[in-house]
């Protein structure tokens, strides 16, 4: 489970002739995230995925704190992430790895020091997936959906307590979108999602709505998907 | 475009089977004696049976033998160069040495995979231990460099396109700053998708960062 106490996130942004203009990216916000499914939205710019980051780590809050079961991201940010998986918007920036499974070996490479061991392991993952024929494929050479489901495979191998993703479809076809909302709907984790996409949204236990850096609505998909169209289109 | 030294294929040829250190050895058994003595025959006998090893590993002459462009301008430089200076000869044979040593290079590449020539780097360096060397974390920053080659490729070619969309493609600084940005943003989005699974973070505390 992740708390968020009295978080706040604020920066400076420099500014020619004058003092620099305090922004602030997430408003003091108190949460407890337990539910299964959780989905973020809010419009571009509105402080989703600074709020996500915070989730494991990526991103320090400037006051508060935020809890994975019970451990500071502040004080203890390596054992967070390991508990914490995260997924970013372009799967390219995500593989860091020339082909598919040396990226999920590299997610293994922690846990299961013998290679020969790891390599069978990550093959055995991507075949779990139908990703077997990927393998020894250039990450360039896959299409975005299977990009995307490559880097799923590669954060679930370090065998994470919960999955947090960042827009993971945003840049897909509706094909390679349905896998990604089908593959994560299957992940046995709690699963943090930040999206456009009210479908998925509507698919989730609860519902926060992000505006300006401030959680403005959370609760039930319905009600909460309602209230974000009407703040979208005031 | 074929690159210099190529990615891997998968195979099942003589070439593929043998022990990466065997294919290391076989580079220098190539390779070597022609730079060393400097004889046209024996360097293009060399060249030639490198070209039949290509071929025999089965990926299709077109991407064991072919040569990028910019790999033919530094030949054709080499060769003007010593033919300048009235020594023709010696630029076919530096040519040529130059060739062998790439098609060498690239039957390693080609037969084997970037993880494997990785661990046998990584178990080259070992011994660097004792002087302070990680040799995962090496073997980790050359895996990062290879995967970002393609990236920075690729960056330049939509950079180049968007600039002649634009008629400002012969502007060298218009096309070089956003490569240079885009490649810092790769950096830092490579750094943060390491970060977040937790890797090269042998520091006591974690790699969070206040935005």
């Amino acid at each position: 489970m992740i708390e968020l106490q009295g978080v706040q996130v604020v920066v400076s942004v420099p500014r020619a002739g004058g003092r620099p203009l305090r922004r602030i990216l997430v408003a003091e916000t108190t949460l407890r995230l337990a539910e299964r499914r959780i989905a973020v939205i809010g419009a571009n710019g509105s402080g989703k995925s600074t709020l996500l980051r915070l989730l494991n780590g990526l991103v320090l809050p400037t006051s508060g704190h935020v809890l994975v079961d019970g451990l500071d991201t502040r004080d203890q940010g390596r054992e967070v992430r390991r508990r914490v998986g995260f997924i970013f918007t372009d799967p390219l920036a995500q593989l860091v790895m020339a082909t598919a499974a040396d990226d999920v070996e590299l997610s293994l490479r922690r846990d299961v020091p013998d290679r020969t061991e790891r390599r069978r392991r990550a093959l055995a993952l991507l075949e779990q997936r139908g990703l077997g024929r990927f393998a020894d494929q250039s990450v360039y050479d896959l299409s975005g959906g299977e990009r995307q489901l490559v880097a799923l495979t590669s954060v679930l191998a370090a065998d994470p307590v919960i999955v947090v993703a960042d827009e993971p479809t945003t840049l897909l076809d509706l094909r390679n979108r349905t896998l990604i909302q089908r593959a994560l709907s299957e992940v046995g984790q709690q699963v943090i999602v930040a999206t456009h996409d009210l479908e998925i949204a509507a698919d989730a236990d609860r519902v926060l709505v992000v505006d300006e850096g401030r959680v403005v609505a959370d609760g039930a998909p319905g009600p909460t998907i309602a209230s974000y169209l009407e703040l979208m289109t005031r | 475009m074929n690159g210099v030294f190529s990615l891997y294929v998968p195979g099942d040829s003589m070439f593929h089977r043998l022990g990466v250190g065997w294919k290391y050895l076989l580079l220098l058994v190539v390779s070597l004696p022609a730079i060393i003595v400097g004889d046209l025959w024996l360097s293009l006998a060399m060249l030639a049976l490198v070209m039949g090893f290509l071929a025999l590993t089965g990926v299709g002459l077109r991407y064991s033998w072919g040569i990028p462009a910019g790999l033919w301008l530094l030949l054709a430089i080499m060769v003007g160069y010593q033919v300048l200076i009235a020594e023709p000869l010696r630029g076919v044979v530096i040519a040529a040495n130059l060739l062998t040593a790439v098609y060498a290079s690239r039957l390693i590449t080609v037969t084997t995979p970037a993880h494997v020539l990785i661990d046998a780097l990584v178990d080259g360096i070992r011994p660097l231990r004792r002087v302070g060397v990680n040799p995962e974390r090496v073997g980790l920053a050359i895996a990062l460099m290879l995967r970002s080659i393609p990236l920075l490729l690729d960056s330049f070619t939509q950079v180049r396109q968007a600039a002649r969309a634009r008629g400002r493609d012969r502007h060298l600084f218009a096309l070089l700053t956003p490569v240079v940005v885009r490649a810092v943003g790769h950096a830092q989005a490579s750094g943060a998708a390491l970060a977040a699974r937790g890797l090269g973070e042998d520091e006591p505390d974690g790699v969070g960062s206040h935005p």
